[in-house]
């Protein structure tokens, strides 16, 4: 996920390394407030009701809120970007999981499966319907898009889009069984040309 | 016991208002809902009413609080009380806000 | 009298039975606080070598060590083990020896119960240690999500022993959970008042109440999917009108609590500690106070941020990230509150204050870690990866083991009277700081390349090779530097000299014993005027020994204990607590026979087992009566009071208060289990609804009537000292009625044929239960009437079967009518 390769993975990347600078700062300051607090000169001396409103309703309660407010207000603000919203150049595909494999359909070549390979054109917005067949599994693309589980009676949908074409590594990642570790797939993305061509392909 | 109630009971409140609006918002999106013939537009009022109502019982629960019929009569533990009132009050605003921001079911 | 007059006097009443008879019959809070303690000690041992194994399968790619479906047993019991035999009773056993203490009484408010609750742990314990070692221990991830723990992925034994072995420990967690809320609320020094209360018992309570409230829906969920595995009762299988989500939601809202149910007694340690070692009293006292309540209610509502990646509409998601980004402000009030303590005094470099700044250090970076997954597309990509197993670790490491190993050696002197005199537990302190962090840094990282957790390998061109390498060995060293503390605190509790008493200064009761404490802690039971009694009087200890305080010596030959009036701590009642019995071992064994039946399958021992155990219930209750009013007591400076048996209020009924809120919590997650699956499942409606047609509802009035009505009446009639004997079998046919009523639903349904007739099953069965106990429990006070065991004073059982017969009405009716209403209203 630190190497992103689509615009979902990107947002979360960056949302990431903000959030290691801001915590960062937070763990130095929290340290470095601590760590005075043992040096020699001893106790600072000042009245009771002072040092409440200094350490408890500034550093306690109205430090975090400020910061938490603003971390909330972008932590959703970027997740509403992320989320499914219908629009016209928008692709369907179905992926349904069971004991170990993934099989994926595709709306604009009704009939068509593939085994372990997800088929999509780069550059367009993904729209992946996932479920599953028996156990709970989830799907992660982590340089593409965050994950979303298959649940058995439920389909999911998770938005992705690759940058550009090329293969990128996807796995289950909710505990499935003796089988999980290799319960892997592939995000194979197309240019336009190859697209048309997978799509007008035969069914295998 | 009416001490600790006092104590227990702002952020209690807080979280059964919490808990059925998640509620709310589950059935709103639920088929439950279409199959009522209710739409998204009433799905929305009934949420932020819902919001409105936790937030002014929350306000009116720490009024209460405050006031000499209800509230404690052992400073310590009056100031523990409001405090805590005061935070089931922020907590209701913070947490019951995405009711009017979000998209409704995405 | 003299003080060693005094001692020897108390010593022959609250001895234990000397050699090895006294472990099993002992009743004794200190006694059993160490049991708790060594057994949660030896299962954190045991947790670290199944850690270590991880580990060492985790070290180089392409290990050959263990197999999946070995890796499987073994993270699983690891998380398991942890979580329920560790960090739970580890809490259990630091509150059961030190609660009384410092409250300034001489036992907690249900000795037996303690006793119970520790066999019910040690044999809940074994089922699983036993299944670890025979090869067939759970292997579904501590969280257990079905179906894959259901009866068609997984139709092994494995995951029996997790539902049955978990929910039979659990019981141990319930029982102390009670006894803590009614020893802090009760039982404290005469003038202790809540808010002169020493930090340690509000967080106590705190937690105690969680528990209370916390477990109930994990307690159901495994009896759920266990019924689906037995009898496929279908309540998480979509086809039937199940849905494996219902899981999700009961198992985490059992389990974000239990996370601050670990933070909170740790945090509790911090603030007795921490100003001890500055030299100063706690900064906002009445802020940590507030800020301990505001984690321990907030905390119940995060638990959808384990379900950010379910699919749940986004609206929903966000209440939850929100709630959860707020939790961390009660946590930063008591970090700053902390650290400015420690400026207000002068604090000492001395080993606790090391492991509490090992604390600050680590649990700081996992809340900013916890904060992070709190955002809803961060979780998106780390969630199930080696970051959430790193972030877990730095909470519950550094937020949960560093703070006990402080409060361990500030305690250390006190467990066994002798000073430290081996230096080794410095070195252990740096070996396991520094190595921590080696380890799980290492560890984020490879899940942010993109590492899954339960993973059992990997290969080398795998990014997250090398790291994997790096926290392996750093887990190593881990390892060496607990070990080195086992060892530091071994030599220096066997061969160290003796020390002196309170070697911090310390202002707290429990200092004001000699160490090691004996069997009754205080000879007599000191008045409290202060927060920090022994620094406001220095010479409190002599006084009580000299017996200066309340109930001096054993003058009436018995185990005597005060209880207080809740808020203002003036003494209200003299509570005669039992003697050494086996009788909790040799119920909880007969409790283990009803589990034992569940697992094997061989369900003739369960109803044989509970009936055992009924007739063991009765006879516990039975020897707290007595045959006469004993009229009001001599218990020093002039006071008298009336004994607890004399009164409207015993210990026993303020137990089942809060019993009963633990009951109508799991009636509570039933009833949300029921609308969950009515709103969400797939499959709803079902086929057909059960159609109850009047003459069950008739009889699930009347005898609901009958209860409430006749068990008022008997109150009233014991007030003018007549004996209700009418009244009181009124009650028990009102209770027959609900039995009935429930049976009815059962005749009407069949359990396997769609999730609404599980549901109807377990409604009922809880009906069938909650009103049966009281049914009996109505017969056995009707004998004690007959045997001139009741009168207007002592009438505590009247009132404890009030309770629990009008708690019996409530959720048969409303259960019930949950059941009828789908056939009523088509
Ligand atoms: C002493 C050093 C410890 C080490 C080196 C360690 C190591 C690990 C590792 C590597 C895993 C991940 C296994 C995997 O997903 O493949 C894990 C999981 C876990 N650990 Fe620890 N651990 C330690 C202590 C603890 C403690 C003290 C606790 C709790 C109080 C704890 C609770 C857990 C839990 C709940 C899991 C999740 C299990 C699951 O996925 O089902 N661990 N541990
Ligand atoms: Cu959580």
């Amino acid at each position: 996920m630190l190497d992103p390769a689509g615009p979902a993975a990107e947002t979360i990347a960056r949302l990431w390394w903000i959030m290691l600078a801001g915590g960062g700062a937070i763990f130095v300051l929290v340290m470095a407030l601590l760590l005075l607090a043992f040096r020699e000169s001893g106790a600072e001396a000042g009245a009771g009701a002072r040092r409440e409103r200094v350490w408890i309703l500034g550093l306690g309660l109205g430090f975090p809120l400020t910061v938490l407010a603003a971390l909330l207000a972008s932590a959703l603000w970027v997740g509403e970007r992320l989320l499914p919203r219908p629009a016209p150049e928008v692709v369907g595909v179905g992926a349904v999981a069971r004991q170990w494999d993934w099989r994926f359909t595709y709306d604009d070549a009704p009939g068509r499966v593939t085994r372990g390979v997800l088929h999509i054109p780069a550059g367009r917005p993904v729209d992946v319907r996932i479920t599953t067949e028996d156990v709970i599994h989830s799907f992660w693309a982590p340089r593409l898009a965050g994950k979303i589980d298959a649940i058995p009676g439920h389909v999911n949908v998770l938005r992705l889009e690759a940058w550009a074409p090329g293969d990128y590594a996807g796995a289950s990642s909710e505990y499935n069984g003796p089988g999980y570790l290799g319960h892997g797939f592939i995000v194979r993305a197309h240019d336009p040309e190859a697209w048309r061509a997978f799509l007008a392909d035969a069914p295998t | 016991m009416t001490e600790l109630l006092r104590i227990a009971a702002p952020l209690s409140l807080w979280l059964a208002s919490f808990s059925a609006v998640y509620g709310l918002e589950g059935l709103v999106c639920s088929d439950a809902w279409t199959g009522l013939e209710l739409d998204s537009g009433a799905g929305r009022a009934a949420l932020v009413a819902a919001m409105v109502l936790a937030v002014s019982l929350q306000a009116g629960l720490l009024v209460a609080l405050q006031g000499q019929r209800f509230g404690s009569g052992v400073p310590a533990l009056r100031r523990i009380s409001l405090v805590l009132g005061i935070a089931a009050l922020i907590a209701s605003v913070w947490t019951l806000l995405p009711v009017m921001l979000m998209p409704l079911c995405l | 009298m003299s003080a060693i007059r005094l001692h020897k006097a108390l010593g022959r009443v609250w001895a234990s039975e000397p050699g090895w008879r006294g472990w099993l019959t002992t009743v004794n809070h200190t006694d059993l606080g160490r049991m708790f303690l060594f057994v949660a000690a030896l299962y954190f041992v045991i947790g670290g070598i199944l850690a270590m194994l991880i580990r060492a399968q985790l070290a180089s790619p392409r290990s050959a060590f263990m197999g999946p479906e070995v890796y499987a047993q073994v993270f699983t019991m690891h998380g398991t083990i942890m979580m329920f035999l560790f960090a739970i009773p580890l809490f259990e056993g630091v509150a059961v020896y030190l609660l009384p203490k410092l409250l300034g009484s001489r036992d907690l408010a249900f000795p037996r119960l303690t006793a119970y609750g520790f066999w019910c742990y040690a044999f809940g314990g074994a089922m699983l240690i036993f299944a670890l070692l025979a090869g067939i221990a759970p292997d579904g991830g501590w969280f257990m999500y079905p179906p894959l723990t259901g009866p068609i992925y997984a139709p092994g034994i494995n995951t029996d022993f997790w539902l049955i072995g978990i929910t039979f420990v659990e019981i141990s967690a319930i029982c102390a959970a009670v006894e803590i809320t009614v020893t802090v609320l009760r039982c404290r020094a005469p003038g202790m008042s809540l808010d002169r209360m020493p930090i340690f018992g509000w967080y106590a309570l705190v937690t105690a109440v969680m528990i209370l409230t916390g477990f109930p829906p994990l307690i159901l969920g495994s009896i759920l999917l266990e019924l689906e595995r037995a009898f496929g009762m279908p309540f998480f299988q979509v086809a039937e009108g199940g849905d494996s989500l219902l899981w999700q939601h009961l198992f985490w809202l059992f389990g974000h609590p239990e996370v601050y149910i670990i933070f909170l007694p740790a945090a509790g340690i911090v603030s007795t500690v921490l100003p001890v070692l500055a030299r100063t009293t706690l900064l906002g006292y009445g802020w940590i106070v507030a800020a301990a309540v505001s984690l321990g209610v907030l905390s119940f509502g995060l638990w959808v941020h384990h379900m950010f990646t379910t699919g749940i509409p986004h609206m929903g998601l966000a209440f939850f990230s929100a709630a959860s980004t707020l939790v961390a402000v009660p946590t930063a009030v008591q970090i700053f509150a902390w650290i400015g303590t420690l400026w207000k005094g002068r604090p000492a470099l001395r080993l606790p204050m090391l492991w509490l700044l090992s604390f600050f250090a680590t649990f700081v970076i996992g809340g900013l870690t916890g904060v992070m997954v709190a955002v809803v597309p961060f979780d998106w990509q780390v969630h199930d990866t080696h970051f959430i197993v790193a972030h877990l670790h730095y909470v519950l490491v550094g937020g949960f083991v560093f703070p006990m190993l402080a409060g361990l050696y500030y305690w250390l002197p006190h467990l066994t009277g002798r000073r430290r005199f081996f230096r080794i537990g410095e070195i252990a302190f740096w070996l396991v700081a520094v190595s921590f962090h080696v380890t799980f840094l290492a560890v984020h990282w490879a899940g942010l390349l993109g590492q899954r957790r339960r993973t059992f390998t990997f290969g080398p061109d795998d990014a997250w090779s090398l790291l994997n390498l790096v926290a392996s060995i750093g887990s190593f060293v881990l390892a060496i530097g607990f070990a080195l503390v086992i060892l530091d605190v071994l030599v220096n509790a066997l061969i160290a000299a003796r020390g002196t008493r309170n070697p911090w200064g310390a202002g707290t009761l429990e200092w004001a014993m000699p160490t090691p404490p004996a069997a009754y802690n205080f000879a007599s039971l000191p008045e409290v005027a202060d927060r920090d009694p022994l620094w406001a009087d220095p010479d409190l200890p002599v006084r009580i020994a000299r017996g200066e305080g309340y109930l001096a010596g054993a003058e009436r030959g018995r185990r005597e204990i005060l209880a207080v009036d809740v808020a203002s701590g003036r003494p209200v009642q003299v509570v005669v607590l039992p003697g050494n019995t086996a009788l909790p071992i040799a119920m909880s064994a007969a409790t283990g026979g009803i589990f034992l039946g569940l697992l094997l399958k061989t369900y003739w021992l369960v109803p044989l087992a509970a009936l055992v155990v009924a007739a063991m219930a009765i006879r516990w209750v039975w020897c707290l009566g007595t045959d006469a009013d004993a009229g009001p007591q001599a218990v020093g400076h002039g006071l008298r009071l009336p004994l607890a048996s004399d009164s409207a209020d015993p210990p026993g009924w303020w137990g089942s208060l809060f019993l009963i809120g633990t009951s109508l919590t799991l009636f509570g997650s039933l009833l949300f289990g029921y609308a969950f699956l009515w709103t969400v499942a797939p499959n709803w409606p079902p086929p057909s609804y059960l159609h109850s047609g009047w003459a069950s509802p008739a009889l699930a009035g009347i005898g609901s009537l009958l209860a409430c009505l006749g068990i008022r009446l008997a109150q009233r009639r014991l007030r003018r000292g007549r004996l209700p004997l009418v009244p009181l079998g009124a009650v028990t046919a009102g209770c027959g009625a609900l039995v009935a009523a429930a049976v009815t639903v059962m005749a009407g349904t069949s359990h396997d044929a769609h999730a609404y007739d599980a549901v109807a099953w377990v409604l009922a069965g809880h009906a069938i239960l909650h009103a049966g106990v009281p049914g009996l429990m109505s017969l056995v006070v009707l004998a004690a009437a007959l045997r001139a065991r009741l009168s207007a004073a002592r009438s505590g059982p009247v009132h404890v079967l009030r309770l629990w017969t009008d708690h019996a009405a409530a959720v048969t009716v409303i259960g019930l009518v949950a059941i009828w209403l789908p056939g009523w209203l088509t």
